[in-house]
């Protein structure tokens, strides 16, 4: 299973389609056609997930129905919705901040899939493993924040200001917390690298009554487990934490003044960084793509992981209320922050005592 | 304070002893009036003030429940109808004239602070000027609107502009310096938190809101205009269903009923009475689901479990209601002196439905606790935030829901008698918490209230003698009430106490049809809540005061 990690989709490719022969301009070719299939992979879940399953999701937590008029299951929304995004008029500000204003979404949508390059989603597909991978995940997923900030400033709206300026707030409030527990994994592991993290979640941990539970981190340390999704959902400003957006305070936030193909990709960002947290969750702390059956089903357990993660946030959604955002900020810096250097000093001592 | 003489804490007048009151008065008092309803001291327009202190602080009338202006051939007159929060049925009232020339007359805005809009409305619908007043704009109208659509001389075929000016934010100038700016932000008329067309003129400080001022009368529908337009026997009922629409139509035909059978002296069945009763609890039941999906709405963000859940009980009410009435939301089910037809046949079938949904109301009630009450993040939104002290409420003329959630005893089918509620056993729900929490808590649990009433209505109509099931009173066809005749009811709505004041001119139409709106002057005390709280605080205080924009704008 470690050995089929370490090759990486690229190579793959080049391997399939014979391009190592070209040198350079064949590794860019492998490499892009590579990160077309995992971008395209992400984008088709934020595809289900944005116009079908949410909706679905919602209606079962609130005894409705929801869509089931096109398709089977009312699938085919998905066409229908994207057909009725795509043709409605994008409507500018008169007093937006041109160049700001058009590529806000564009880097919240790209920056949420930078993420997707170093996630190690089993059954081979894994498009680079470099030995910060950890941190990069961490990085460019912080990119977002900007989106929100030029989106915010840009849109010439009091309300996206607002949102903006929440936005902000909540993300370097609980970015901390994030990179601080997610450091505490790293005490365990010793790398940054990815596929390193993934694979010493593979040993055993205890076995109980014949079934071996895996040591994944979410088992060794679920006090670390919680601290995380919680700043997660922080991070990606779902319920309980949906202030920037806080549709009956703020009409939408950052993307109130937003229409059509913006819209659009504000939207696809916001499911991308739900899907991306619940990528860096499932690997960090779940085992990546590890389950029972042969290892060629990687990607299907990495998909239910993740799959996992955006039903938690899609119930939350529907029964826990928005925190106001001076309790927001104080759950950040009093409470999130305090916790996850507890957490991250005591796994030190313990590691240290332990190992 | 100008008559005051030291802080008596029990008042001097027992009852309704008027003529103790006009001694008490003295020489304010020129001249006085008989309504239906309660004595009327007539006072100079430039007294007005020294009468009203005297009566809330030596006599105990701590309760402005409604300021009726009206245009004569000869002069304008306003009357302060006032009432006791402890006793409403003692009830007084202080009938201001003016010249036609100058119709100018004292605020009673430093008494009472409910006058503030009540005086702003009848400036604006009538054109009574009242000295003194801190800030006599137009409040239902636009403010460019030219004459005054009650007043006599009115010509409503004149063309108005209504002009599309920004908005100025009032605390600019205390702010010049760069360092604290404050933002002005429109909430509205169309946002997501205002439950309809409403306008919050808010002022922002960062996050703390420094100023709001709600803009209302973008749903004026020129409600009393058209009550005076129709005749009492049946053009009028219609209407009360367009005020509080969120299904609580039967209470709001019952504050017409009222008036209007009390002013033509009708009598109305028991059995009627019984039917009444019951529809209104319902309708009450409809009210405040509404009122509580709705604030989940607010606190918790989209569209939630609550809300959704909500919507599901108050569609069961419905069904019965379409049972009872026909109709789901206009009902139009009252008449004067009864109501339009009896049960449903089969009336087993409607007993059985209507007991299945009071079966089940105890459960879904615990759900909303489990999901609302319970739910901690809630409470550290809703606790501590929008605080409305019981003296605020009194002065800004709160009742219903929210006064109750402020502590105040007050329920006027307890305290002023109507229907078949003195014969049933309920209790009025009080909390002492003053803020959002309370509201929600109160609302919650005046459904079990209503449901217990319901139950018993349907036991007394279940029982009840085939041959005396009279639903209708004999009515004359044509109602011509005596002339100048003036009356003033009030019934509790679902969002607090809905008043009609009728007078009567001789003739088969109301010469004067005043509607009382709680929301109306719920909504007054937003600022008093919402000043120095967080916006978020500020739409869930919104939220909790559970407005109608129909019954708001009229």
């Amino acid at each position: 299973m470690i050995a089929q990690q370490k090759t990486l989709l690229p190579d793959r490719v080049s391997g399939l389609l014979g391009l190592g022969q070209y040198g350079v301009a064949g590794d860019l070719v492998a490499a892009f056609l590579a990160a077309f299939l995992v971008g395209n992979l992400m984008l088709a879940m934020t595809g289900v997930a944005g116009p079908w399953a949410k909706r679905k999701i919602t209606a079962a937590f609130t005894d409705r129905i929801a869509v089931d008029r096109i398709g089977p299951f009312g699938l085919f929304i998905i066409v229908a919705d994207a057909v009725r995004l795509l043709s409605k008029e994008l409507i500018i500000p008169k007093n937006a901040d041109r160049p700001a204003f058009d590529l806000a979404p564009i880097v919240v949508a790209s920056s949420a899939l930078l993420g997707f390059a170093v996630i190690p989603m089993g059954t081979g597909i894994h498009l680079a493993d470099p030995e910060v991978g950890l941190a990069y995940v961490f990085a460019v997923a912080g990119i977002a924040s900007i989106g929100l900030a030029m989106g915010g400033y840009a849109s010439a709206n009091k309300y996206s200001l607002l949102g903006g300026l929440r936005a902000i707030a909540q993300n370097i409030a609980y970015e901390i917390p994030l990179v601080i527990t997610g450091a505490s994994v790293v005490i365990f592991t010793g790398t940054l690298q990815m596929s390193e993290i993934v694979a010493q979640q593979a040993d055993p941990l205890v076995t109980v009554a014949g079934i071996t539970i895996p040591s994944w981190f979410a088992f060794v340390n679920p006090f670390a487990f919680v601290l995380f999704v919680v700043a997660n959902l922080a991070e990606v400003g779902r319920n309980p934490f949906d202030t920037p957006e806080a549709p009956t305070e703020i009409v939408a936030g950052y993307q109130t003044e937003y229409s059509s193909v913006y819209f659009v990709l504000f939207y696809l960002g916001e499911f991308l960084h739900i899907f991306l947290g619940g990528a860096i969750i499932a690997t960090v702390f779940l085992g990546g793509p590890a389950g029972p059956g042969p290892a060629a089903l990687g990607i299907v357990w990495f998909t239910i992981k993740i799959w996992a993660v955006f039903l938690l946030t899609q119930w939350f959604r529907s029964a826990i209320p928005r925190v106001r955002i001076d309790q927001l900020i104080q759950i950040g810096w009093k409470g999130m922050l305090v916790l996850s250097f507890a957490n991250l000093v005591l796994t030190a001592i313990i590691v240290g005592v332990i190992v | 304070m100008s008559t005051q003489k030291e802080t008596p804490d029990k008042p001097v007048v027992e009852g309704v002893d008027y003529d103790a009151l006009e001694d008490l008065l003295g020489e304010t008092v020129i001249d006085r009036e008989s309504h239906l309803n309660a004595e009327g001291f007539v006072v100079r327009p430039d007294e007005v003030q020294d009468a009203l202190f005297t009566l809330r602080d030596e006599a105990g009338f701590d309760h402005l429940s409604c300021l009726t202006a009206q245009e004569y051939e000869d002069r304008y007159e306003s009357i302060y109808h006032l009432k006791k929060y402890d006793d409403p049925t003692e009830e007084v009232s202080v009938v201001v004239p003016t010249s036609k020339e100058e119709p100018v007359s004292q605020t009673a805005e430093p008494v009472y602070r409910t006058a503030d809009w009540h005086e702003r409305e009848a400036y604006d619908l009538i054109g009574i000027d009242y000295d003194g007043h801190p800030d006599l704009r137009r409040i239902l109208l636009p403010e460019t609107w030219q004459g005054h659509p009650l007043g006599k001389d009115y010509d409503q075929d004149k063309p108005q502009l209504v002009s599309f000016d920004e908005h100025a934010n009032p605390l600019q100038e205390d702010h010049a310096d760069a360092e604290s700016d404050t933002m002005f932000v429109n909430i509205g008329p169309h946002h997501p938190a205002t439950h309809g067309v409403l306008h919050l003129e808010t002022t922002l400080d960062g996050e703390t809101v420094a100023d709001v001022d709600p803009d209302v009368g973008y749903l004026h529908r020129c409600e009393e205009q058209m009550a005076q337009q129709g005749t009492y026997r049946h053009q009028i009922m219609p209407y009360p269903d367009r005020w509080d629409y969120s299904s609580a139509g039967l209470l709001n035909e019952w504050a017409y009923a009222r008036a209007a059978e009390d002013l033509a002296d009708l009598d109305v069945p028991e059995y009627a009475q019984v039917i009444r009763t019951m529809g209104a609890e319902l309708c009450r039941i409809a009210g405040h689901m509404l009122a509580v999906g709705t604030f989940a709405l607010d606190v918790y963000g989209d569209f939630t479990a609550i809300f959704m859940y909500a919507m599901r009980d108050r569609e069961k009410v419905q069904t019965i209601l379409e049972d009872l009435t026909g109709q789901r939301m206009m009902f139009n089910y009252f008449r004067l002196g009864g109501v339009a037809w009896d049960l449903p046949e089969p009336r087993d079938e409607f007993f059985e439905k209507t007991r299945d949904f009071l079966d089940d109301l105890p459960e879904a009630l615990e759900e909303y606790h489990d999901l609302m009450t319970g739910n901690e993040i809630f409470q550290s939104r809703c606790l501590d935030t929008g605080i409305l002290e019981p003296e605020a409420a009194k002065s800004l003329g709160a009742t219903g829901p929210v006064a109750r959630g402020s502590g105040i005893d007050y329920d006027l089918r307890r305290d002023d008698p109507y229907g078949y509620y003195d014969e049933l056993d309920w209790d009025v729900v009080t909390e002492d918490g003053c803020d959002n929490y309370s509201r929600v808590l109160v609302r919650l649990q005046e459904v079990e209230q209503s449901a217990k009433i319901i139950q018993q209505c349907i036991d007394l109509l279940e029982d009840w003698p085939e041959e005396d099931r009279d639903i209708q009173s004999n009515v004359p066809r044509t109602l011509k009430p005596d002339p100048d005749t003036e009356i003033y009811r009030a019934v509790e709505g679902a969002k607090g106490e809905l008043g009609i004041y009728i007078r009567s001119d001789g003739t088969d139409k109301p010469a004067r049809f005043k509607i009382r709106s709680p929301c109306f002057h719920n909504l007054s005390t937003l600022p008093e809540m919402a000043n120095g709280e967080f916006l978020a605080d500020m739409i869930a205080s919104l939220g909790s005061l559970d407005i109608i924009l129909g019954e708001v704008d009229r």
